[in-house]
């Protein structure tokens, strides 16, 4: 019966409250979280849904946020999981199965997503770090798009400070091997 | 030799993330669910009448909204979307099961639906049963 109950009890914590702060988390992160999506899912539409999502998640679980960290790294954990667990899911593997394919092709082949295609002759680096394994690709955006420190990427990703370091150095020399094989 | 990443950001912004900003249609859609969400909050006696609605035949969303209406309960009058939203809830618990026929969802109890409605008449008997001698004393 505790199931039925619990769909039928009232939430308690002040609901107006818990609907201005997702107002300002949206109005302050919106588009980093955007962004962030998209590094990871490489696509606008679902990017923007994915981000819906994960402020809708924040809502549900806003009264589990412990104030260990501040609310902004909250929300970027949410989302890189959230993005993760899309990633894992049975839509995306088989569904977007093409794009899961090019993800582990090396580099080298790699076809580039139809988006990415339309930029590539305005930016190369960008691409390239678009074309980077996840793992990678995820601490370059955040220290340098999101100029978060690593510490703060720590705490987002749940990796030790010095993997974010070695994957940070690894990322640059796959870089630089890109660009090198462009020019 | 400095940090080619330095120009990262930049790049970015004029390439992929160009014009590519969270619209104020999809902050709205969040408020809106949020809000909905809000609103589904429903009382025990309007799940057990759903459940006790579809409990001999499978009904679709229109008719068992008609046997709610006969029962009087009036949660979802005039709001028929939340039924619904319901419906879909206690599918999702794999409370109800549906299948689709001749283009309308029909919905019935699965197992676990079952016991919860007899769960719940089984403890409502119970007190039925211990507040039935003092009924029958009072109008004595």
């Amino acid at each position: 019966m505790n199931e039925l109950n619990q769909l039928a009890v009232t939430d308690e914590m002040m609901l107006d409250e818990r609907e201005q702060i997702i107002d300002q988390l949206m109005r302050e992160y919106s588009d980093d979280i955007l962004h962030l999506v998209y590094t990871y899912v490489k696509n606008r539409t679902i990017a923007e849904d994915l981000a819906q999502e994960i402020f809708i998640k924040c809502f549900e679980k806003l009264n589990q946020f412990n104030q260990q960290s501040t609310i902004k790294t909250w929300l970027y954990r949410i989302a890189s999981n959230h993005c993760k667990d899309y990633l894992k899911s049975w839509h995306y593997r088989k569904i977007m199965l093409n794009n899961k394919i090019f993800d582990h092709i090396p580099s080298k082949l790699k076809q580039v997503e139809e988006e990415v295609i339309k930029h590539s002759e305005e930016n190369s680096l960008t691409n390239a770090v678009m074309n980077l394994p996840i793992k990678y690709r995820e601490v370059v955006f955040l220290h340098y798009y999101e100029e978060l420190s690593l510490k703060e990427i720590s705490k987002i990703t749940s990796v030790n400070i010095n993997t974010l370091k070695t994957r940070l150095k690894r990322a640059k020399e796959l870089l630089k091997d890109k660009m090198i094989e462009e020019v | 030799m400095n940090d080619p990443l330095k120009n990262l950001k930049s790049s970015m912004e004029k390439s992929i993330f160009k014009d590519f900003s969270f619209s104020n249609e999809r902050k709205n859609a969040v408020r809106e669910t949020i809000r909905t969400n809000q609103q589904a909050q429903f009382h025990i006696e309007t799940i057990i009448a759903i459940l006790e609605s579809v409990q001999y035949e499978s009904k679709d969303g229109y008719n068992i909204s008609v046997q709610l209406f006969q029962k009087d309960e009036r949660t979802f009058q005039k709001n028929e979307g939340q039924l619904y939203t319901l419906l879909h809830l206690l599918e999702n618990k794999e409370i109800l099961t549906s299948n689709w026929l001749n283009n309308k969802k029909y919905y019935s109890l699965n197992s676990k639906g079952k016991k919860y409605l007899a769960t719940y008449k089984k403890d409502t008997d119970k007190q039925g049963l211990s507040l039935n001698p003092f009924i029958t004393e009072a109008s004595l």
